[in-house]
């Protein structure tokens, strides 16, 4: 009986701190995960040393090898990036090109939140777009360069964020985020990497 | 009689408007995930049939529905100036806040950068400008 009243009192607490905590509960839940992105993008200790320019020699010479034929047999491209502070996102475009499909704003509008929090501000970031394996290597690796480029003028014009803490590239297929699969989906997702600090 | 109606008037006014106030507050303090998703719900159609081709950009897409408006929905309408204008404001007060915020930062919070500016501005009881204190409620830094 005492163990049922404890238990009353802790589910009377619970709801009371919760209520205490939230007055305005659909705003607390649409800015809980945002906290979880700038926290996945914050801390980087060193800046690494990436190259783009150098980067995308490598993407645009890597098609022409036999050895990288088949998808399975494709390491990543730049692999020092699989370490750096990152979170993934969905953006669907329109069909070969790079305009953002209107159903994918609010993903645009998620990533301005969190690149603006006061906690990210000191940091720069690398947009880096990807496409699934099919077709042509080298049209996949401009596709995903052009959304790249499309996601970061986005950011710079509609949500201001300083152009001098974003760059863009695309790795096409060159770095399938799920190599096991690499007609899923999943490899169009954007990454968003923390890649250094503002100067 | 009169009188009785006139209060009654102006119970129902009164009754309105705070009604509506929790509203425009949201509307001003509105986060750019939540003002992006407004749009992309209210004109999603109305873009994918008028505005194909145009990317997520205000100047452009306010051009393109202009240039529609005759066939363009109510609901697009009525909702992306709204959208457009929030968006603007909260981009243009965390662009800016650092400019507008300098002497009040110097004045009250030593060398703090960037963030820890931020909150020790966002939390000073007094001293800081109208301006400052505008600026950082505009960017949902408070």
């Amino acid at each position: 009986m005492r163990r049922v009243n404890r238990l009353r009192d802790a589910g009377l607490l619970t709801a009371l701190l919760i209520m205490l905590a939230a007055p305005c509960p659909a705003r607390a839940q649409a800015t809980a995960p945002a906290e979880d992105l700038v926290g996945a993008l914050a801390g980087l200790e060193t800046a690494p040393d990436i190259d783009i320019a150098a980067i995308c020699q490598q993407a645009l010479e890597r098609p022409k090898s036999k050895a990288t034929a088949q998808p399975v047999n494709r390491p990543p491209l730049v692999p020092e990036l699989l370490k750096l502070p990152q979170a993934n996102f969905d953006v669907l475009f329109d069909p070969d090109s790079s305009i953002i499909r209107p159903g994918s704003y609010r993903t645009l509008g998620r990533i301005a939140d969190t690149l603006t929090d006061p906690a990210l501000l000191p940091y720069r970031f690398l947009i880096v777009g990807h496409t699934e394996s099919g077709g042509r290597r080298d049209h996949n690796l401009i596709v995903s360069q052009r959304r790249a480029d499309a996601i970061r003028d986005v950011l710079v014009t509609t949500f201001k964020v300083s152009p001098k803490r974003l760059k863009a590239i695309g790795l096409g297929e060159e770095q399938l985020l799920d190599a096991a699969h690499p007609t899923a989906p999943v490899n169009q997702q954007v990454q968003v990497v923390t890649v250094g600090k503002v100067l | 009689m009169d009188l009785t109606l006139r209060l009654h008037a102006l119970r129902a006014l009164l009754l309105a408007l705070l009604l509506a106030a929790p509203a425009l507050a949201s509307a001003q303090t509105m986060n750019f995930e939540e003002a992006a998703a407004i749009l992309g719900a209210s004109c999603g159609k109305d873009l994918d049939d008028n505005c194909r081709g145009v990317n997520l950009d205000p100047t452009r897409l306010k051009d393109c529905i202009l240039r529609n408006q005759d066939v363009v929905s109510a609901q697009c309408k009525a909702d992306y100036p709204r959208v457009f204008s929030a968006v603007q404001q909260r981009a243009a007060a965390r662009a800016g806040v650092f400019k507008v915020c300098e002497r009040d930062a110097a004045k009250l919070c030593g060398g703090a950068q960037k963030a820890d500016m931020l909150q020790c501005l966002a939390s000073a009881k007094r001293g800081v400008s109208i301006q400052c204190s505008k600026t950082i409620a505009d960017a949902g830094y408070r």
